[in-house]
């Protein structure tokens, strides 16, 4: 009487294995800057998937069980560190060196890796990625959200010290972009037809919690990272706080265009210039 | 004479319900500082108005519609300035009425032009102008929208909570550096796309536009009776966050939010609302009480509290609440010809028309004969539950 459900069960661990898989993937540590939407070019970092640099850390995809290998390099002339938050553990990574973390996934999620060596510091200047774990669906859109303050980033490359209880940021962007610009990114700009299933994955690396209202259609918490109890509320405004990651799922209902935006209004700013911020459109076809 | 009242305003709501409406607003703006805060300084809004003379107040006009109201709202522009557009927030309309100017409209001063829309999901909804929105909201062009059930009763939604009182909160601040005549003021230029606004940094945190002594204000502070079920419409239209501290003995529930049921009730003293949020929370006292709801303004880049507001709360007296009271009475077969049947025997019952005339009564009974009432809707009331019944 036992036996059968028991051969059921391992023929599910079996299946499951099938399944997975592992990925291996480099990421490179490399100080340059970013281009505000004013054109200014400040002090940034961030991890690359080779060692030529762009502003936005690779976003790593996977699915339930598999495993991810991974070396991570910094090209830094300082150490920096390394860490998936709530995850693995802590790395350090002298000039120079490497580390490897090797990390399978079981269970669906969003996930920040971030360097945690200065934490408030070098994540804030960049240090800041994330992956998602979840079945494969064509319609995922990613958003490494956050915000910055320039002559922060000037000065704290330049060893300076600043005021953490007083951050005054002044440009705030999805995936390194500002309004217009947001929308010319194929990974941010959510784009559909009726009745898809879309998804966002959001992870907010900036300092600032961030609340992003949604025009013409309402969005179901699929996973939280801060609030795992707020999974299945439907809702058209999301609040998310620093350092969590956010999966929303959207089935549009009607054909548009229609704005998604921080609704702390000052972050649609950009250096105190509207529209220049946090501010993108969907556009959804019959 | 509490329970004829809501009686009256049941059948009130049920004549009005799930029709056309028409609504008329106008956009105006301050030629110089009216609005007086708690502290006597006066200052310059932009804002709404449902009166062509009237003075502009924070927040506007409540839009008050019934699920399922097909609205023509009319926006009347009377600002002498700037264009401006209603966004109804969390409303999920089309594009060509989401009133976002480079992606549907934008009314011109002296220009009327309407939104049309059907009232959703029943539950608490803002609207606000979209039109350099950073400034207009902070300028005061904002108010509540509410969708109320169809139901004839007070209920959340159709099957949802049943509530005896209900009070409407909107969070906001003020920087005054931002009502300066030189930026509320500003010349209307098409061509300007890109506006240069000035440093947030608020001085005023306000609950329905009012602060500190003011918030004492009987439209604000809550008065009500032990057992009294009092529903909190809470939103959020400010650039700072807010966090909202209920005396533990208001046992507050927290019940949906962006005018969708949450999928599991939260019992909690303590809620978060980020702009552009909306919550509704169920308070309830078993005794009397004097105390104060707290309402934090948090900086949502420092995440520092800012400021505290106080809400006052008076539970006094005892409401009349019959034990089944928040057990749900159940009426088959409804509609009926003859006998409404009542899953649970009620000890007092009560049929009214629309108009609230008293048309039978009956006591200690788990059904009512209807055969002698003409073809239509009425009101039945059963130990103090209202329901909404139809006759074949």
């Amino acid at each position: 009487m036992t036996r059968l459900p028991l051969l059921i069960i391992i023929g599910l661990i079996g299946i499951s294995n099938v399944f997975a898989n592992t990925l291996e993937k480099s990421l490179y540590i490399i100080s340059d800057s970013i281009q505000t939407v004013d054109s200014l070019l400040v002090p940034y970092l961030s991890f690359n998937e080779t060692d030529s640099y762009t502003k936005d850390s690779p976003i790593i995809t996977l699915n339930y069980g598999d495993t991810l290998k991974l070396w991570v390099y910094n090209l830094d002339s300082i150490s920096h560190g390394f860490a998936i938050k709530e995850v693995s553990g802590n790395y350090t990574i002298p000039a120079g060196d490497s580390v490897y973390v090797e990390q399978v996934f079981v269970d669906e999620g969003l996930y920040i890796y971030h360097d945690t060596e200065e934490y408030q510091k070098n994540t804030y200047l960049g240090l800041a990625g994330m992956i998602v774990v979840n079945e494969v669906n064509d319609h995922n859109f990613y958003w490494n959200i956050k915000e910055h303050n320039a002559e922060w980033n000037f000065n704290l490359t330049e060893g300076l010290a600043v005021d953490w209880e007083n951050y005054d940021p002044k440009y705030f962007t999805i995936n390194g972009n500002s309004n217009p610009h947001i929308n010319t990114d194929t990974l941010a700009r959510i784009t559909g037809t009726v009745g898809d299933t879309i998804y966002l994955n959001i992870a907010n690396t900036g300092l600032s919690i961030h609340s992003m209202h949604f025009h013409g259609y309402h969005a179901e918490i699929m996973f939280s990272s801060l609030h795992p109890t707020h999974q299945g509320r439907i809702k058209d405004t999301f609040p998310v706080y620093p350092m969590e990651t956010l999966r929303l799922k959207i089935v549009p209902h009607q054909a548009g265009e229609f704005p998604i935006h921080d609704h702390n209004l000052v972050a649609i700013t950009g250096n105190n210039i509207y529209p220049n911020g946090m501010f993108t459109t969907i556009l959804i076809t019959p | 004479m509490k329970k004829l009242f809501y009686i009256l305003f049941f059948a009130a709501s049920l004549n009005g319900m799930a029709q056309d409406q028409t609504t008329f607003i106008f956009s105006k703006m301050d030629i110089e500082a009216q609005h007086v805060l708690w502290d006597n300084t006066p200052t310059m809004l932009m804002g709404f108005t449902t009166t062509m003379s009237g003075s502009i107040d924070i927040p506007g006009p409540t839009l008050n519609y019934f699920e399922g109201d097909s609205v023509e709202l009319k926006l009347r522009n009377m600002s002498q300035g700037a264009s401006h557009t209603i966004h109804l927030h969390g409303l999920d309309v089309n594009q060509q009425n989401d009133g976002v100017p480079h992606l549907s409209f934008e009314v011109g001063h002296n220009e009327t032009n309407s939104y049309f829309f059907e009232a959703p999901h029943p539950g608490t909804y803002l609207y606000h102008c979209h039109v350099t929105s950073a400034l207009h909201v902070q300028a005061g062009m904002y108010g509540l929208l509410i969708v109320k059930p169809n139901t004839g009763i007070n209920e959340t939604w159709d099957g949802g909570f049943l509530y005896d009182s209900e009070y409407a909160w909107m969070t906001s601040e003020i920087d005054l550096a931002w009502h300066e005549d030189s930026i509320i003021n500003r010349p209307h230029d098409t061509t300007t796309v890109e506006v240069l606004l000035p440093d947030y940094n608020p001085d005023y945190f306000l609950v329905n536009g009012r602060s500190e002594q003011e918030l004492n204000n009987e439209n604000i502070a809550v008065s009500a009776a032990a057992n009294e079920v009092i529903l909190l419409r809470l939103a959020n239209i400010g650039y700072y966050g807010n966090t909202y501290y209920f005396p533990m003995h208001l046992n507050a529930r927290i019940i949906s939010s962006d005018g969708r049921p949450l999928p599991f009730i939260e019992f909690s003293d303590s809620l978060n609302i980020m702009p552009g949020e909306r919550y509704q929370v169920l308070l309830q006292s078993t005794n009397e009480l004097e105390a104060v709801i707290r309402v934090n303004y948090m900086n949502l880049n420092t995440q520092t509290v800012e400021n505290t507001q106080e809400i006052a709360v008076l539970i006094s007296g005892y409401f009349s609440v019959p034990e089944n009271k928040y057990e749900a009475i159940n009426i088959y077969p409804n509609p009926s010809l003859d006998r409404l049947h009542f899953t649970t025997e009620a000890s007092k019952i009560e049929l009214y028309d629309l108009n609230g005339r008293l048309l039978k009564t009956k006591v200690n009974s788990n059904f009512i004969d209807i055969t002698d009432l003409e073809k239509g809707s009425y009101l039945i009331n059963l130990d103090g539950q209202t329901k909404k019944i139809i006759k074949k």
